[in-house]
């Protein structure tokens, strides 16, 4: 079935690797750089981030929304730049704008957060099934509704847009005039959202029934369809990750 | 009536494309386009319709390129009626439902209205003017978006999958809207897999295989090849392969004509 996700299908030792590591692996990307707020710790973060994202041989894919979040960036750099109060150390000068060293500095900071972030959830969004995830977590001990209601969300949109295109088709059978400039197209896009929200309910409707005749609401323990996926060490890549977020909040009380 | 030329489509390239190479034409016989799902026939279809627009060749509709028109404008000679039901009804009642087209085609509303509930008497919903489409059974509404092609009247007809969820009742009704449409010079089309429904209704069948035209010809001929059949993985009817089986010399294609035969 059609599914909004960005995953991409490989093979790497990264795909291998089970969500829960994954997750694990977003904390320790996020808490790590916060905890000890160095620019070298910072670094090496983004640094092992976009290894694994090149041994995921996904590197491409991350491309557009690199570039999405690098567009946001360069504002917070140059406002920084320009602006913050603690502006001391002029830098350069562009014709009468002047640049500050402070706020260059703390837009570096900013942006070193954000790309390790971004870049961390790369990792799981792009080498991870969305189904796989949620499956997961329903092992972890998720309510298997939540799930659920996660898993259909990115099932359900491509569909409502599949059916849309297809009711567009049958009423540009009929005569209706979809092809044109803007104002004959909002006339023809709005009649049709009657049509396809209706649709989606009666679906509704429909799944909810298909799914207790299942025994969706059933409280025996659920089994699972896919045989879960174990990579051979991931209790220890976990362990690890957790030793070094403790090790870090170790190194910043004490030292 | 329509005239396609080395027509090619495909959904994406890198799949390699859907339809190859098609060359057909169409006359006013009923014709049948049958095959296993994914042989390319609904794509044929839309093509047509001008919903889809051909990568190579090009498709003529009483002279004039598809290519030229949009969907919308072709409504008036070509009609589609859809699989599901639900992708086409729109309105909130069934008079307004099977006037829809016509007051697109810029009919009067009073003229649009006759016409409407006459192609509604086709289809036995003439009592049911101001119910709603929804709450009509599956049947039901597959017989209301028939009429409300049936009531542009346009000079092509395309049926996809007409017969499913009709009972015996129903299938006789569509077998008498597709008679009196041949009677009025109209061309009727329809991709089916009710391949009886085919050998009792329509003349000429056309058989797909993996996006080109296997065979094509008077239905009786087609049925009788029972090897290039099976290469699209059709089976002729029950009657026709029973016939066989008894060793008759002619292709049977209906159980009178069986009961003639035996007579």
């Amino acid at each position: 079935m059609k599914s909004i996700s960005l995953y991409v299908d490989r093979e790497s030792f990264v795909h291998d690797v089970d969500p829960i590591t994954k997750l694990i692996y977003i904390l320790f990307a996020i808490l790590v750089p916060i905890i000890l707020p160095s620019f070298t710790v910072s670094f090496i973060c983004v640094g092992i981030s976009l290894l694994l994202i090149l041994a995921a041989g996904v590197f491409r894919k991350t491309l557009p929304i690199f570039g999405f979040v690098f567009l946001v960036l360069i504002t917070v750099v140059i406002i920084q730049g320009l602006f913050r109060p603690e502006n001391e150390t002029v830098l350069f000068q562009i014709g009468p704008f002047a640049m500050y060293q402070e706020g260059l500095h703390y837009a570096l900071k900013i942006t070193l957060r954000v790309v390790n972030i971004v870049g961390a959830f790369m990792i799981l969004v792009l080498t991870t099934k969305p189904s796989h995830l949620v499956e997961s977590l329903v092992r972890k001990g998720m309510s298997p509704r939540i799930g659920y209601v996660i898993v259909s969300v990115f099932q359900i949109i491509p569909e409502m847009m599949a059916s849309m295109s297809t009711i567009t088709d049958a009423q540009r059978s009929r005569g209706m005039e979809t092809e044109g400039n803007l104002l004959v197209r909002i006339k023809a896009f709005l009649p049709l959202l009657g049509p396809v929200v209706l649709g989606s309910l009666i679906n509704t409707k429909e799944r909810a029934m298909a799914l207790e005749v299942r025994g969706f609401n059933s409280r025996t323990p659920k089994t699972y369809l896919n045989v879960e996926k174990t990579y051979a060490y991931s209790k220890g890549i976990q362990a690890l990750l957790l030793l070094l977020i403790v090790g870090a909040v170790a190194w910043r009380i004490f030292l | 009536m329509i005239k396609v030329s080395n027509l090619s489509f495909s959904y994406h390239k890198a799949e390699g494309p859907v339809l190859s190479g098609i060359n057909l034409e169409f006359d006013r016989r009923s014709t049948a386009i049958i095959g296993q799902n994914g042989a390319g026939k609904t794509t044929f279809v839309k093509l047509l319709k001008g919903l889809l627009k051909p990568d190579e060749g090009d498709i003529l509709i009483q002279n004039h390129s598809v290519k030229l028109k949009t969907a919308a404008e072709l409504a008036r000679t070509v009609g589609l009626v859809f699989q599901n039901p639900n992708d086409q009804i729109f309105k909130r009642t069934v008079l307004e439902e099977a006037m829809f087209g016509l007051l697109n085609i810029k009919m009067g509303r009073h003229t649009a209205e006759n016409q409407a509930i006459k192609a509604l008497k086709l289809v036995n919903l003439d009592d049911k003017l101001e119910m709603n489409p929804h709450d009509l059974s599956l049947s039901e509404k597959k017989l209301l978006c028939i009429a409300s092609i049936v009531a542009m009247d346009p000079d092509i007809i395309i049926l996809d999958e007409p017969t499913i969820a009709q009972d015996h009742a129903g299938k006789k009704i569509i077998s008498q809207i597709i008679k009196e449409l041949a009677e009025k010079e109209k061309l009727v089309m329809t991709i089916i897999h009710d391949m009886d429904f085919v050998a009792e209704n329509f003349e000429r069948t056309i058989v797909f295989n993996e996006g080109k035209v296997l065979l094509d010809g008077e239905t009786r001929d087609v049925f009788a090849q029972k090897d290039i059949l099976q290469e699209a993985n059709v089976e002729a009817p029950g009657i026709t392969q029973l016939a066989e089986k008894l060793g008759f010399e002619h292709t049977i294609l209906t159980v009178e004509e069986f009961i003639k035969a035996v007579k």
